[in-house]
Protein backbone atom coordinates (compact mmCIF):
# COMPACT_ATOMS: atom_id res chain seq x y z
CA UNK A 1 0.00 0.00 0.00
CA UNK A 2 1.10 3.56 -1.19
CA UNK A 3 1.03 6.77 1.32
CA UNK A 4 -1.09 8.14 -0.66
CA UNK A 5 -4.12 5.24 -0.43
CA UNK A 6 -3.87 5.80 3.53
CA UNK A 7 -3.25 9.71 3.94
CA UNK A 8 -6.27 12.44 4.49
CA UNK A 9 -3.49 14.95 3.59
CA UNK A 10 -0.42 14.86 2.34
CA UNK A 11 0.79 18.51 2.08
CA UNK A 12 3.92 21.24 1.40
CA UNK A 13 4.86 24.19 2.53
CA UNK A 14 7.17 27.17 3.63
CA UNK A 15 7.63 27.84 7.10
CA UNK A 16 9.74 30.99 6.98
CA UNK A 17 11.98 31.50 3.39
CA UNK A 18 14.15 28.67 4.73
CA UNK A 19 12.21 25.82 5.60
CA UNK A 20 9.82 23.41 3.84
CA UNK A 21 7.52 21.31 5.69
CA UNK A 22 5.89 18.29 4.65
CA UNK A 23 2.56 17.28 6.71
CA UNK A 24 0.87 14.12 6.61
CA UNK A 25 -2.41 13.31 8.27
CA UNK A 26 -4.28 10.38 8.71
CA UNK A 27 -8.30 10.00 9.30
CA UNK A 28 -8.19 7.19 11.74
CA UNK A 29 -5.82 6.09 15.07
CA UNK A 30 -5.60 2.63 13.09
CA UNK A 31 -4.04 4.35 9.89
CA UNK A 32 -1.83 6.87 11.92
CA UNK A 33 -0.72 4.14 14.56
CA UNK A 34 -0.06 1.65 11.42
CA UNK A 35 2.13 4.16 9.58
CA UNK A 36 4.43 5.44 12.94
CA UNK A 37 4.98 1.32 13.79
CA UNK A 38 6.04 0.56 10.26
CA UNK A 39 8.81 3.35 11.26
CA UNK A 40 8.42 3.67 7.42
CA UNK A 41 8.92 7.32 7.34
CA UNK A 42 12.13 8.45 9.08
CA UNK A 43 15.05 10.77 8.49
CA UNK A 44 17.04 8.22 6.08
CA UNK A 45 13.94 7.74 3.52
CA UNK A 46 12.84 11.88 3.64
CA UNK A 47 16.71 12.22 3.17
CA UNK A 48 16.54 10.09 -0.27
CA UNK A 49 13.63 11.45 -1.60
CA UNK A 50 14.90 15.50 -1.10
CA UNK A 51 18.19 14.37 -1.87
CA UNK A 52 19.70 16.03 1.70
CA UNK A 53 21.74 15.02 4.39
CA UNK A 54 19.87 12.47 7.15
CA UNK A 55 20.42 14.92 10.29
CA UNK A 56 18.89 18.37 8.64
CA UNK A 57 15.81 16.20 8.76
CA UNK A 58 13.43 16.67 11.63
CA UNK A 59 10.09 14.36 12.15
CA UNK A 60 7.69 15.23 14.73
CA UNK A 61 4.53 12.77 15.85
CA UNK A 62 1.82 14.80 16.49
CA UNK A 63 -0.98 12.75 17.41
CA UNK A 64 -3.76 14.99 18.25
CA UNK A 65 -4.11 15.59 14.57
CA UNK A 66 -3.21 11.88 13.58
CA UNK A 67 -0.41 13.79 11.96
CA UNK A 68 3.10 13.93 11.02
CA UNK A 69 4.82 17.17 10.47
CA UNK A 70 8.42 16.97 9.04
CA UNK A 71 10.58 20.59 7.87
CA UNK A 72 13.48 20.02 5.95
CA UNK A 73 15.51 23.15 5.19
CA UNK A 74 15.33 24.39 1.45
CA UNK A 75 18.37 24.73 -1.03
CA UNK A 76 16.86 27.90 -2.01
CA UNK A 77 15.73 30.60 0.28
CA UNK A 78 12.30 31.61 -1.22
CA UNK A 79 11.95 33.64 -3.61
CA UNK A 80 15.99 33.98 -4.77
CA UNK A 81 17.16 34.01 -8.22
CA UNK A 82 16.45 30.43 -9.37
CA UNK A 83 14.13 29.07 -7.17
CA UNK A 84 10.98 26.88 -8.74
CA UNK A 85 8.59 27.18 -5.56
CA UNK A 86 7.95 30.30 -3.96
CA UNK A 87 5.53 29.25 -1.03
CA UNK A 88 6.79 25.75 -1.30
CA UNK A 89 3.42 23.99 -2.16
CA UNK A 90 4.36 21.82 -4.44
CA UNK A 91 7.13 19.72 -2.84
CA UNK A 92 4.84 16.66 -1.57
CA UNK A 93 4.11 14.82 -4.53
CA UNK A 94 7.27 12.44 -4.48
CA UNK A 95 5.59 11.37 -0.84
CA UNK A 96 2.34 9.76 -2.49
CA UNK A 97 4.32 6.42 -3.74
CA UNK A 98 6.20 5.39 -0.11
CA UNK A 99 5.00 2.19 0.61
CA UNK A 100 3.79 1.13 3.77
CA UNK A 101 4.55 -1.97 5.00
CA UNK B 1 -14.31 57.81 24.59
CA UNK B 2 -12.50 55.54 22.37
CA UNK B 3 -13.05 52.34 21.60
CA UNK B 4 -10.15 50.57 23.25
CA UNK B 5 -10.56 53.34 26.09
CA UNK B 6 -14.12 51.64 26.74
CA UNK B 7 -13.33 48.50 26.78
CA UNK B 8 -10.34 49.17 29.12
CA UNK B 9 -12.69 50.51 31.33
CA UNK B 10 -14.96 48.78 31.36
CA UNK B 11 -13.12 45.59 32.65
CA UNK B 12 -11.12 47.60 35.52
CA UNK B 13 -14.76 48.28 36.94
CA UNK B 14 -15.21 44.41 36.44
CA UNK B 15 -15.36 42.25 39.77
CA UNK B 16 -14.79 38.83 37.98
CA UNK B 17 -13.80 39.18 34.43
CA UNK B 18 -16.82 38.32 31.91
CA UNK B 19 -15.59 36.15 28.40
CA UNK B 20 -13.93 38.55 25.75
CA UNK B 21 -15.10 37.65 22.39
CA UNK B 22 -13.11 38.54 19.21
CA UNK B 23 -13.50 38.18 15.15
CA UNK B 24 -11.24 37.31 13.01
CA UNK B 25 -12.71 38.93 9.89
CA UNK B 26 -9.53 38.24 7.69
CA UNK B 27 -6.48 36.09 7.50
CA UNK B 28 -5.36 38.25 4.48
CA UNK B 29 -7.15 41.29 3.85
CA UNK B 30 -6.87 42.72 0.61
CA UNK B 31 -8.64 38.83 -0.87
CA UNK B 32 -11.98 39.55 -0.10
CA UNK B 33 -14.10 39.17 2.92
CA UNK B 34 -17.14 37.16 2.72
CA UNK B 35 -20.15 39.21 4.04
CA UNK B 36 -22.69 36.93 5.13
CA UNK B 37 -20.04 35.54 7.86
CA UNK B 38 -18.78 38.69 8.88
CA UNK B 39 -22.35 40.17 9.43
CA UNK B 40 -22.82 37.09 11.07
CA UNK B 41 -19.62 37.54 13.45
CA UNK B 42 -20.93 41.28 14.28
CA UNK B 43 -23.86 39.96 15.05
CA UNK B 44 -22.17 37.95 17.70
CA UNK B 45 -21.58 41.53 19.38
CA UNK B 46 -17.57 41.12 19.45
CA UNK B 47 -14.82 42.84 21.50
CA UNK B 48 -12.69 43.54 19.00
CA UNK B 49 -12.56 43.19 14.73
CA UNK B 50 -8.52 41.66 14.09
CA UNK B 51 -7.29 41.12 10.81
CA UNK B 52 -3.58 39.68 9.58
CA UNK B 53 -2.66 41.49 6.05
CA UNK B 54 0.40 40.28 5.36
CA UNK B 55 3.42 37.85 5.16
CA UNK B 56 6.80 36.74 4.24
CA UNK B 57 5.21 33.62 1.92
CA UNK B 58 4.85 36.13 -0.81
CA UNK B 59 8.28 35.98 -1.65
CA UNK B 60 10.98 39.20 -1.20
CA UNK B 61 9.34 41.14 -4.41
CA UNK B 62 6.78 42.98 -2.34
CA UNK B 63 8.90 43.57 0.39
CA UNK B 64 11.38 44.79 -1.77
CA UNK B 65 9.60 47.04 -4.55
CA UNK B 66 7.38 48.87 -1.50
CA UNK B 67 4.62 47.30 -3.62
CA UNK B 68 1.14 45.72 -2.53
CA UNK B 69 0.60 41.87 -3.56
CA UNK B 70 -3.32 43.13 -3.25
CA UNK B 71 -5.29 45.12 -5.84
CA UNK B 72 -6.14 48.66 -4.61
CA UNK B 73 -9.57 48.10 -5.19
CA UNK B 74 -10.10 45.07 -3.43
CA UNK B 75 -8.03 46.29 -0.59
CA UNK B 76 -10.26 49.23 -0.78
CA UNK B 77 -13.74 47.32 -0.57
CA UNK B 78 -11.95 45.37 2.42
CA UNK B 79 -10.87 48.01 4.46
CA UNK B 80 -14.12 49.49 4.00
CA UNK B 81 -16.29 46.70 5.13
CA UNK B 82 -13.95 46.40 8.64
CA UNK B 83 -13.43 50.33 9.03
CA UNK B 84 -17.37 50.71 8.57
CA UNK B 85 -18.68 47.80 11.19
CA UNK B 86 -15.98 48.62 14.15
CA UNK B 87 -16.83 52.08 13.72
CA UNK B 88 -20.84 51.53 13.76
CA UNK B 89 -20.21 49.15 16.64
CA UNK B 90 -17.87 51.33 18.12
CA UNK B 91 -15.58 48.25 18.88
CA UNK B 92 -11.67 48.27 18.05
CA UNK B 93 -10.48 47.06 14.47
CA UNK B 94 -6.70 46.05 14.64
CA UNK B 95 -4.72 45.47 11.20
CA UNK B 96 -1.51 44.20 11.05
CA UNK B 97 1.34 43.88 8.42
CA UNK B 98 -0.53 46.80 6.27
CA UNK B 99 -0.13 46.33 2.91
CA UNK B 100 1.50 43.04 2.42
CA UNK B 101 5.17 43.40 3.23
CA UNK B 102 4.83 45.61 6.37
CA UNK B 103 7.20 48.30 5.22
CA UNK B 104 7.08 52.11 5.31
CA UNK B 105 5.55 52.41 1.40
CA UNK B 106 2.89 49.60 2.35
CA UNK B 107 2.21 50.93 5.34
CA UNK B 108 1.72 54.64 3.72
CA UNK B 109 -0.19 53.22 1.21
CA UNK B 110 -2.69 51.54 3.00
CA UNK B 111 -3.12 54.73 5.25
CA UNK B 112 -3.83 56.32 2.13
CA UNK B 113 -6.73 54.46 1.37
CA UNK B 114 -8.38 54.38 5.19
CA UNK B 115 -8.22 58.34 4.70
CA UNK B 116 -10.10 57.91 1.44
CA UNK B 117 -12.52 55.54 3.23
CA UNK B 118 -12.92 57.81 6.17
CA UNK B 119 -13.32 61.47 3.65
CA UNK B 120 -16.09 59.38 1.59
CA UNK B 121 -17.85 57.91 4.35
CA UNK B 122 -17.91 61.07 6.83
CA UNK B 123 -16.26 58.52 9.40
CA UNK B 124 -14.18 60.04 12.40
CA UNK B 125 -11.84 58.01 14.56
CA UNK B 126 -9.05 58.51 16.45
CA UNK B 127 -6.37 56.15 14.34
CA UNK B 128 -3.07 54.69 15.77
CA UNK B 129 -0.36 53.62 13.54
CA UNK B 130 2.90 51.91 14.16
CA UNK B 131 5.41 51.51 11.20
CA UNK B 132 7.29 48.28 11.70
CA UNK B 133 10.57 49.89 9.25
CA UNK B 134 14.67 48.81 11.39
CA UNK B 135 16.58 51.65 11.14
CA UNK B 136 19.52 50.40 9.62
CA UNK B 137 21.58 51.97 12.25
CA UNK B 138 19.96 50.20 14.97
CA UNK B 139 20.68 46.66 13.27
CA UNK B 140 24.66 47.49 12.74
CA UNK B 141 24.74 48.19 16.18
CA UNK B 142 22.62 45.13 17.10
CA UNK B 143 25.40 43.06 14.74
CA UNK B 144 28.70 44.81 16.40
CA UNK B 145 27.45 43.67 19.56
CA UNK B 146 26.94 40.43 18.50
CA UNK B 147 22.87 40.14 18.65
CA UNK B 148 21.95 39.60 15.61
CA UNK B 149 21.38 35.63 14.50
CA UNK B 150 20.40 33.74 11.61
CA UNK B 151 17.11 31.68 11.28
CA UNK B 152 16.99 28.33 9.56
CA UNK B 153 20.74 28.45 8.52
CA UNK B 154 20.94 32.20 7.34
CA UNK B 155 24.10 33.18 6.94
CA UNK B 156 25.61 35.80 9.14
CA UNK B 157 24.42 39.59 8.76
CA UNK B 158 26.97 42.14 7.79
CA UNK B 159 26.78 45.74 7.71
CA UNK B 160 27.02 45.87 3.94
CA UNK B 161 23.75 43.32 3.85
CA UNK B 162 21.84 46.00 6.06
CA UNK B 163 23.11 49.07 4.04
CA UNK B 164 22.47 47.55 0.78
CA UNK B 165 18.64 46.24 1.41
CA UNK B 166 15.99 47.88 -0.10
CA UNK B 167 13.49 47.91 3.14
CA UNK B 168 14.08 45.97 6.36
CA UNK B 169 11.42 45.01 8.92
CA UNK B 170 10.91 43.86 12.28
CA UNK B 171 7.95 41.90 13.60
CA UNK B 172 6.89 43.74 16.79
CA UNK B 173 4.66 42.00 19.17
CA UNK B 174 1.95 42.78 22.12
CA UNK B 175 4.41 45.46 24.27
CA UNK B 176 4.11 47.57 21.03
CA UNK B 177 0.82 47.02 20.35
CA UNK B 178 -0.16 47.43 23.85
CA UNK B 179 1.41 51.34 23.77
CA UNK B 180 -1.71 51.89 21.01
CA UNK B 181 -3.92 50.53 23.55
CA UNK B 182 -3.24 52.49 25.95
CA UNK B 183 -3.22 55.98 24.00
CA UNK B 184 -7.09 55.39 23.55
CA UNK B 185 -7.20 54.46 19.79
CA UNK B 186 -10.34 53.35 18.21
CA UNK B 187 -8.49 51.71 14.36
CA UNK B 188 -5.03 50.04 15.17
CA UNK B 189 -2.62 49.96 12.30
CA UNK B 190 0.72 48.49 11.77
CA UNK B 191 3.48 47.71 9.49
CA UNK B 192 5.10 43.90 9.85
CA UNK B 193 4.12 42.76 12.96
CA UNK B 194 3.20 39.24 14.52
CA UNK B 195 0.43 37.76 13.62
CA UNK B 196 -0.95 36.65 17.05
CA UNK B 197 -0.23 40.18 18.31
CA UNK B 198 -3.36 41.57 16.69
CA UNK B 199 -5.61 39.59 18.77
CA UNK B 200 -3.91 38.66 22.05
CA UNK B 201 -2.57 42.09 23.17
CA UNK B 202 -6.15 43.19 24.38
CA UNK B 203 -7.13 39.74 26.18
CA UNK B 204 -3.14 39.62 27.84
CA UNK B 205 -4.13 43.73 29.02
CA UNK B 206 -7.24 42.82 30.18
CA UNK B 207 -5.80 39.68 32.32
CA UNK B 208 -6.53 36.75 30.84
CA UNK B 209 -3.84 34.18 30.29
CA UNK B 210 -1.42 34.98 27.80
CA UNK B 211 -0.99 31.19 26.84
CA UNK B 212 -4.23 30.97 25.81
CA UNK B 213 -4.55 34.33 24.40
CA UNK B 214 -1.49 33.48 22.09
CA UNK B 215 -3.01 30.36 21.08
CA UNK B 216 -6.23 31.60 20.15
CA UNK B 217 -4.78 34.37 17.99
CA UNK B 218 -2.59 31.89 16.03
CA UNK B 219 -5.68 30.05 15.03
CA UNK B 220 -8.02 33.24 14.53
CA UNK B 221 -5.07 35.34 12.48
CA UNK B 222 -6.39 32.62 9.92
CA UNK B 223 -9.81 33.27 9.74
CA UNK B 224 -11.72 29.82 9.10
CA UNK B 225 -8.62 28.02 7.95
CA UNK B 226 -8.94 26.48 11.18
CA UNK B 227 -12.31 24.59 9.83
CA UNK B 228 -13.48 21.70 8.29
CA UNK B 229 -14.02 22.63 5.28
CA UNK B 230 -11.29 25.11 5.71
CA UNK B 231 -11.88 28.81 4.51
CA UNK B 232 -11.26 32.63 4.17
CA UNK B 233 -14.91 33.46 6.82
CA UNK B 234 -14.83 34.95 9.67
CA UNK B 235 -14.17 33.61 12.80
CA UNK B 236 -15.16 34.19 16.63
CA UNK B 237 -13.17 33.13 19.87
CA UNK B 238 -14.90 33.41 22.71
CA UNK B 239 -12.25 33.51 25.77
CA UNK B 240 -12.36 32.87 29.52
CA UNK B 241 -9.69 32.61 32.38
CA UNK B 242 -9.69 28.52 31.53
CA UNK B 243 -10.27 28.03 28.25
CA UNK B 244 -11.72 29.61 24.25
CA UNK B 245 -14.36 28.48 22.09
CA UNK B 246 -13.65 28.74 18.74
CA UNK B 247 -16.84 29.25 16.11
CA UNK B 248 -17.10 29.98 12.29
CA UNK B 249 -19.53 32.27 11.39
CA UNK B 250 -20.04 30.51 7.91
CA UNK B 251 -22.39 27.84 8.61
CA UNK B 252 -20.90 24.86 6.37
CA UNK B 253 -17.66 25.45 8.25
CA UNK B 254 -17.09 22.90 11.72
CA UNK B 255 -14.23 23.47 14.13
CA UNK B 256 -13.26 20.14 15.73
CA UNK B 257 -11.02 18.83 17.93
CA UNK B 258 -9.28 17.23 14.87
CA UNK B 259 -8.84 20.40 12.13
CA UNK B 260 -8.42 22.76 15.37
CA UNK B 261 -5.10 20.94 16.67
CA UNK B 262 -4.14 20.42 12.74
CA UNK B 263 -4.11 24.02 12.51
CA UNK B 264 -1.06 23.86 14.57
CA UNK B 265 0.84 22.24 11.89
CA UNK B 266 0.28 24.58 9.49
CA UNK B 267 3.10 27.16 8.20
CA UNK B 268 4.73 26.40 10.99
CA UNK B 269 7.88 23.97 12.27
CA UNK B 270 6.85 22.95 15.51
CA UNK B 271 3.33 22.48 16.18
CA UNK B 272 3.88 22.33 19.83
CA UNK B 273 5.37 26.10 20.13
CA UNK B 274 4.37 29.75 19.02
CA UNK B 275 7.19 31.96 19.21
CA UNK B 276 6.65 35.63 20.43
CA UNK B 277 9.32 38.03 20.75
CA UNK B 278 8.30 38.40 24.40
CA UNK B 279 8.41 34.38 24.94
CA UNK B 280 6.45 31.00 23.35
CA UNK B 281 3.70 29.71 24.24
CA UNK B 282 3.91 25.51 24.54
CA UNK B 283 1.21 23.00 23.49
CA UNK B 284 1.94 20.14 24.76
CA UNK B 285 -1.03 19.85 27.16
CA UNK B 286 -3.10 21.76 24.93
CA UNK B 287 -6.73 19.92 25.15
CA UNK B 288 -9.08 19.88 22.80
CA UNK B 289 -13.01 18.96 23.18
CA UNK B 290 -15.87 19.50 21.23
CA UNK B 291 -18.69 20.92 22.27
CA UNK B 292 -20.96 20.70 19.00
CA UNK B 293 -20.97 19.80 16.14
CA UNK B 294 -19.48 23.23 15.25
CA UNK B 295 -17.37 24.24 17.96
CA UNK B 296 -14.28 23.50 19.63
CA UNK B 297 -13.35 24.36 23.39
CA UNK B 298 -9.07 24.73 23.78
CA UNK B 299 -7.50 25.27 26.85
CA UNK B 300 -3.55 23.67 28.74
CA UNK B 301 -1.38 25.74 26.49
CA UNK B 302 1.46 27.45 29.06
CA UNK B 303 3.38 30.59 28.47
CA UNK B 304 6.71 30.83 29.04
CA UNK B 305 8.28 33.65 29.15
CA UNK B 306 11.98 34.90 27.12
CA UNK B 307 13.76 36.60 29.26
CA UNK B 308 14.35 39.30 26.73
CA UNK B 309 12.84 40.53 23.90
CA UNK B 310 13.50 39.62 20.42
CA UNK B 311 12.52 41.25 17.02
CA UNK B 312 12.87 38.30 13.82
CA UNK B 313 13.65 40.93 11.13
CA UNK B 314 13.16 40.52 7.30
CA UNK B 315 14.93 42.57 4.35
CA UNK B 316 15.17 42.52 0.93
CA UNK B 317 17.70 43.52 -1.66
CA UNK B 318 17.18 44.40 -5.21
CA UNK B 319 19.50 41.66 -7.61
CA UNK B 320 18.52 43.42 -11.08
CA UNK B 321 16.34 43.66 -13.72
CA UNK B 322 14.27 40.48 -14.67
CA UNK B 323 12.87 39.45 -18.44
CA UNK B 324 11.43 36.05 -19.06
CA UNK B 325 10.60 34.47 -22.75
CA UNK B 326 7.53 32.21 -22.26
CA UNK B 327 7.22 29.19 -25.15
CA UNK B 328 6.42 25.78 -25.23
CA UNK B 329 7.31 22.77 -27.24
CA UNK B 330 5.88 19.66 -28.62
CA UNK B 331 8.83 17.78 -30.44
CA UNK B 332 9.89 14.34 -29.03
CA UNK B 333 12.88 15.54 -30.15
CA UNK B 334 13.48 18.55 -29.07
CA UNK B 335 11.94 17.52 -25.86
CA UNK B 336 14.26 14.29 -25.35
CA UNK B 337 17.05 16.99 -26.22
CA UNK B 338 15.98 19.94 -24.60
CA UNK B 339 18.46 20.03 -21.94
CA UNK B 340 21.72 20.02 -24.56
CA UNK B 341 19.64 21.81 -26.46
CA UNK B 342 19.57 25.07 -24.05
CA UNK B 343 22.70 24.80 -22.97
CA UNK B 344 24.14 25.04 -26.41
CA UNK B 345 21.99 28.01 -27.61
CA UNK B 346 23.44 29.92 -24.39
CA UNK B 347 26.48 29.30 -25.60
CA UNK B 348 25.70 30.96 -28.77
CA UNK B 349 23.98 33.92 -27.02
CA UNK B 350 26.52 34.58 -24.86
CA UNK B 351 28.59 35.14 -27.85
CA UNK B 352 26.31 37.61 -29.47
CA UNK B 353 25.65 39.73 -26.62
CA UNK B 354 28.93 39.84 -24.83
CA UNK B 355 30.83 40.65 -28.10
CA UNK B 356 31.30 44.34 -26.61
CA UNK B 357 29.57 43.90 -23.03
CA UNK B 358 30.83 41.90 -19.83
CA UNK B 359 28.58 38.84 -19.54
CA UNK B 360 26.67 40.88 -16.51
CA UNK B 361 23.65 38.71 -16.35
CA UNK B 362 22.37 35.19 -15.43
CA UNK B 363 19.60 33.04 -17.23
CA UNK B 364 17.87 30.18 -15.87
CA UNK B 365 15.25 28.06 -17.64
CA UNK B 366 12.35 25.96 -16.02
CA UNK B 367 11.05 23.27 -18.34
CA UNK B 368 7.69 22.44 -16.94
CA UNK B 369 6.45 18.87 -17.71
CA UNK B 370 10.24 17.69 -16.60
CA UNK B 371 11.46 19.33 -13.69
CA UNK B 372 10.01 23.21 -13.12
CA UNK B 373 8.73 23.23 -10.19
CA UNK B 374 10.78 19.75 -8.53
CA UNK B 375 13.35 17.23 -9.69
CA UNK B 376 12.20 14.52 -11.52
CA UNK B 377 11.61 11.06 -9.65
CA UNK B 378 13.40 7.98 -11.19
CA UNK B 379 10.11 6.82 -12.48
CA UNK B 380 9.39 9.99 -14.18
CA UNK B 381 7.92 9.87 -17.81
CA UNK B 382 9.10 11.71 -20.77
CA UNK B 383 6.22 14.35 -21.62
CA UNK B 384 4.12 14.73 -24.58
CA UNK B 385 4.71 18.93 -24.52
CA UNK B 386 6.77 21.20 -21.86
CA UNK B 387 6.43 24.45 -21.13
CA UNK B 388 9.91 26.77 -20.98
CA UNK B 389 10.21 29.94 -18.82
CA UNK B 390 14.03 31.80 -19.81
CA UNK B 391 14.45 33.84 -17.01
CA UNK B 392 16.98 36.59 -17.39
CA UNK B 393 18.55 39.02 -14.58
CA UNK B 394 20.60 41.55 -15.83
CA UNK B 395 22.26 45.36 -14.33
CA UNK B 396 19.17 46.78 -16.80
CA UNK B 397 15.63 46.21 -18.31
CA UNK B 398 17.36 46.96 -21.76
CA UNK B 399 19.89 44.28 -20.86
CA UNK B 400 17.81 41.33 -19.63
CA UNK B 401 15.64 42.23 -22.23
CA UNK B 402 17.68 41.86 -24.89
CA UNK B 403 19.26 38.31 -23.40
CA UNK B 404 15.93 36.80 -23.67
CA UNK B 405 14.78 38.54 -27.14
CA UNK B 406 18.22 37.11 -28.47
CA UNK B 407 17.61 33.77 -26.69
CA UNK B 408 14.41 33.35 -28.00
CA UNK B 409 15.34 33.71 -32.19
CA UNK B 410 17.82 31.35 -31.92
CA UNK B 411 16.44 28.84 -29.45
CA UNK B 412 13.78 29.15 -31.95
CA UNK B 413 15.26 28.48 -34.96
CA UNK B 414 18.39 26.21 -33.69
CA UNK B 415 19.52 23.36 -35.85
CA UNK B 416 19.65 20.61 -32.93
CA UNK B 417 20.89 17.48 -33.84
CA UNK B 418 18.79 15.07 -35.24
CA UNK B 419 15.83 17.79 -36.44
CA UNK B 420 13.14 17.09 -38.68
CA UNK B 421 11.30 19.67 -37.50
CA UNK B 422 13.07 23.37 -39.77
CA UNK B 423 9.88 25.60 -39.66
CA UNK B 424 10.65 26.33 -35.57
CA UNK B 425 11.65 24.50 -32.32
CA UNK B 426 8.99 26.98 -30.09
CA UNK B 427 5.28 27.48 -29.99
CA UNK B 428 4.54 31.02 -28.44
CA UNK B 429 0.48 31.47 -26.98
CA UNK B 430 1.26 35.00 -27.97
CA UNK B 431 3.58 37.93 -29.28
CA UNK B 432 5.53 38.79 -27.39
CA UNK B 433 6.67 36.16 -26.25
CA UNK B 434 8.98 38.01 -23.98
CA UNK B 435 8.10 40.38 -20.69
CA UNK B 436 10.36 42.82 -18.91
CA UNK B 437 9.00 41.39 -15.38
CA UNK B 438 10.12 44.50 -13.49
CA UNK B 439 12.77 44.05 -10.46
CA UNK B 440 14.04 40.98 -8.98
CA UNK B 441 14.72 40.66 -5.06
CA UNK B 442 15.89 38.60 -2.54
CA UNK B 443 15.63 38.05 0.97
CA UNK B 444 18.83 39.49 2.58
CA UNK B 445 17.33 39.41 5.92
CA UNK B 446 15.75 37.07 7.85
CA UNK B 447 17.36 36.65 11.18
CA UNK B 448 16.46 37.25 15.12
CA UNK B 449 17.98 40.64 16.84
CA UNK B 450 18.31 41.53 20.29
CA UNK B 451 18.88 45.11 20.64
CA UNK B 452 19.62 47.87 23.61
CA UNK B 453 17.74 50.29 21.54
CA UNK B 454 14.29 48.42 21.73
CA UNK B 455 12.68 51.45 23.11
CA UNK B 456 13.46 53.33 19.73
CA UNK B 457 11.50 50.86 17.78
CA UNK B 458 7.86 50.76 16.74
CA UNK B 459 6.78 54.69 17.57
CA UNK B 460 3.52 54.94 18.25
CA UNK B 461 1.72 58.16 16.08
CA UNK B 462 -2.05 59.23 16.34
CA UNK B 463 -4.15 60.29 13.92
CA UNK B 464 -7.90 62.07 14.29
CA UNK B 465 -9.57 61.26 11.27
Amino acid sequence: MYLQDIARVIRSKNAGPRCTTLDIMFNSDEDYNRVIQSKVINQALIAKLYDMPADQVNIIEYPMSRALKIAIPRKITAGDPGDRDVYGAQQHARLFKVEIV
Amino acid sequence: MSATGRILKEFAGLKTRRPLKLLGASGQLGYGIPTPAFQAGLERKPDLIGCDMGSIDIGPYYLGSGNMATARESTKRDLRKVLIAARLHDIPLVIGSAGSAGGAPHLEQTLAIVREIAKEGGLHFRLGVIAGDIPKDIIIDAIRAQGVVGIDGMPALTEDDVLGAAHIVGQMGMSSFEQAFKADIDVLITGRACDTAIFSTLPVMLGFPIGLSVHLAKIIECASLCCLPGGRDSILATLDDESFVLESMAPQRRATPTSVAAHSLYEQNDPYVIIEPEGRAVLNEAKYEQIDERRTRISGAQWLEAPQITIKIEGSTRVGERAILLCGAADPIFIKNHEEILRDVTKVVRDLVCEDAPEDYTLFWRVFGVNGVTDPLPDAVTPSEICMTIECIAPTTARASEVVRTMKQYLLHFGYEGRLSTGGNLAFAFTPPEISVGTAYKFSVYHIMTTARLSELFQLKIEEL
